[in-house]
């Protein structure tokens, strides 16, 4: 239980600023094409203070990724010895082949600020982009296949991949895909349009800066708000029948189950529902503000001076998050009690660990990630409180009187 | 295909040791090799655009695993089950320290980040040397290796102090080198224990049967040149010695 609990924490952290990391990192590439392009100020101040705001929230996708990735191997050995042989190749493929560079080339971005030819570092932001995105997918090819294992045969009792085609191509992870790659842009989208709102509300001097950032913003949202929705629906063709236990698909596909694998609660737990409900609500609420925001976006005087709109747009920051969270909810929750569905149950899933390393793991990571996320949230809010002139991203160095503090020590 | 992924997983892991042995041997000996908050900040400079990229090879070495030998990862991973979890506390802590030391302007703040740049740095070489000396000791689980192994940390250390000589410049380079580190020597020793650590594990029975381990044998390979390609613009970009503060 406590290996499920610590995976959900985990993930769920991971899940929700890998979010944010996805639709911000688009949005600060394409203000610096917009600067690079032109050579417009604003646009390079844009991308310096979002930039930073991005590089914030990167840093707890990060650690949580990289404790997730061993955790599959340290929590779940009943699931890497049964179905590792499939499963692994798309995480293999998403560590070399996507998040390698992108890490190698975020740290070429951050430092390399004044180093580099400007479209050279501009070209690094974009393939950061694009590897992140990229990244997202073969994670969700992982997922898709414990949704809906396809592509492989079972020989002694261990699954085998067979057709790589089927496997990348599975619905369930590509619909997935741009469902997430959409809500990663909503929620950026939010995010911007919110900040911008705080700033204008205190009737910042900046007003070209967030006036720009808050039509980007709002632009993101209109833009995402359908196609979130559209490919969040097309899953449903895909859906597994036990995941909506009142119908007499999910009856008979549980009978099915206990036939061959004797009798157990097949039928998605109450959460689901919750999951897709909530999920619904906020993605209405979301629409009503992005009718708002339409009809407002022509109008760019009226953006700066409407206090009740900015209200509205600082208050509407976490609906993406909360969208994200119940659509994972409804998602993970609703395959239980499988891991991989149909094939192997979550109970066998396990490690092979004895309960007291399990407990002892999991107080120390989830203290760990709670401090994590608390001190990053805090500063999250700092900075795009304290405004553009505080980001240090790409700044120039700061000039420190080096030599007396060095020369003493001799 | 075995034999391929194998190699691969060899690639990965060395330069994974060589190249973030070095920075995590830098934060080791942070204190001693900057004594006040100003001086610790240039050592960081020193790393600070390189353990991103020093890192991932790690993330790629357990990529490959779990794509090549599913059967390892259980072997690895549950067998050394309480050392993983101190090296992934070790990694976490360690990188919040450098991610964050720069956000805050208060010499307080500055200090916690230190003290976790220091300790997350040990744990990490810590459980990296008793993780290789359970490997060298042979079999299964935790052994008498996984605290006759300890001592290796220290090899983490020198290499830092290696790195830290060709990085840094002035006062700060010839603190560092007043410990003879030869950079070459002390990576090629690291190299050398997790290669004679890498044949006492159980081959035979850990690569994963059908096209997983093809898949993602020949994508690394095929991938290789362009990873390598990445690193080598990185170095290349920050090829100059430093001497002032950077982003971090």
């Amino acid at each position: 239980m406590l290996s499920r609990v610590q995976f959900a924490l985990t993930a769920g952290s991971h899940f929700l600023f890998v979010a944010l990391t996805l639709g911000l990192a688009t949005l600060v590439a394409v203000m610096q094409t917009r600067a690079t392009v032109s050579g417009s100020a604003v646009h390079a101040r844009m991308t310096r203070f979002w930039g930073q705001l991005y590089v914030i929230n990167y840093a707890v996708g990060i650690v949580t990724g990289l404790v997730m990735e061993f955790q599959f191997g340290l929590n779940w050995g009943g699931m890497t010895r049964m179905a590792g042989g499939v499963f692994g190749a798309p995480l293999a493929m998403e560590t070399i082949v996507a998040f390698f560079i992108e890490s190698t080339f975020l740290g070429l971005w951050i430092f390399g600020w004044d180093r580099l030819n400007r479209w050279a570092h501009l070209a690094l932001i974009w393939v950061v982009t694009l590897t992140a995105y990229l990244s997202a997918y073969f994670v969700l090819v992982a997922n898709g296949w414990l949704q809906r294992p396809v592509g492989y045969e079972m020989v002694d009792g261990a699954a085998r991949l067979t057709d790589l085609g089927a496997v990348m191509t599975n619905p369930t992870a590509v619909l997935a895909f741009f469902h997430v790659l959409f809500g990663g842009l909503l929620t950026a989208g939010f995010f911007m349009a919110g900040v911008s709102a705080f700033h204008l509300f205190r009737r910042t001097a900046e007003v070209e800066f967030f006036r720009r950032s808050m039509r980007i913003g709002l632009l993101t949202v209109i833009l995402s708000v359908f196609p979130v929705v559209v490919f969040g629906g097309m899953q449903f063709a895909h859906v597994q029948p036990t995941k909506n236990p009142g119908s007499d698909d999910a009856a008979a596909k549980a009978a099915e189950f206990t036939a061959r694998f004797g009798p157990d609660d097949y039928l998605a737990p109450g959460l689901t529902d919750a999951g897709l409900a909530t999920m619904v609500m906020a993605w209405v609420v979301m629409i009503l503000v992005a009718l708002v925001a339409l009809v407002k976006l022509p109008f760019g005087r009226w953006l700066v001076r409407g206090r009740v709109f900015h209200v509205l747009m600082m208050l509407a920051v976490p609906l993406p998050y909360v969208a994200m969270l119940a659509g994972w909810v409804f998602r993970e929750v609703g395959r239980q009690p499988w891991t991989v569905y149909g094939l192997l149950k979550t109970k066998d899933a396990l490690s092979d660990v004895s309960p007291g390393l399990i407990t002892t793991s999991f107080v120390a990571f989830t203290a760990l990630f709670a401090v994590l996320i608390g001190v990053n949230t805090w500063l999250l809010a700092r900075y795009a409180r304290r405004g553009p002139d505080a980001a240090r991203l790409g700044a120039p160095a700061p000039v420190e009187p080096a030599a007396p503090a060095l020369a003493p020590t001799f | 295909m075995e034999i391929l992924a194998i190699v691969m997983l060899a690639v990965f892991a060395g330069a994974y040791l060589v190249l973030a042995g070095a920075d995590i041997g830098v934060g080791m000996l942070l204190p001693v090799l900057g004594r006040s908050q100003q001086e610790r900040r240039v050592v960081i400079a020193a790393i600070a655009p390189f353990f991103l990229g020093n890192e991932v090879w790690l993330v790629s070495t357990a990529g490959i695993v779990a794509g090549a030998f599913p059967g390892l990862e259980h072997h690895l991973l549950e067998g050394l089950f309480p050392l993983f979890v101190v090296l992934l506390l070790g990694w976490v802590v360690r990188d919040m320290g450098l991610w964050l030391r720069g956000r805050v302007d208060a010499a307080a703040w500055r200090r916690m980040c230190d003290a976790a740049i220091v300790a997350g740095s040990w744990a990490l070489a810590l459980a990296w040397a008793s993780v290789l000396g359970s490997l060298l000791a042979g079999g299964e689980g935790l052994n008498v290796g996984s605290v006759a192994g300890l001592p290796l940390a220290a090899l983490f250390a020198v290499h830092g102090v290696g790195l830290a000589r060709w990085r840094l410049t002035g006062a700060l380079s010839a603190r560092a080198d007043r410990f003879p580190a030869p950079y070459p020597l002390t990576g090629a020793a690291l190299v050398t224990v997790a290669l004679v650590a890498g044949t006492r594990l159980p081959w035979a029975d850990a690569a994963g049967a059908g096209a997983g381990l093809t898949v993602t044998a020949v994508t690394t390979a095929v991938v290789l040149p362009v990873l390598v390609a990445a690193q080598a613009l990185v170095w290349w970009t920050f090829r100059g010695r430093v001497d002032s503060p950077s982003y971090l």
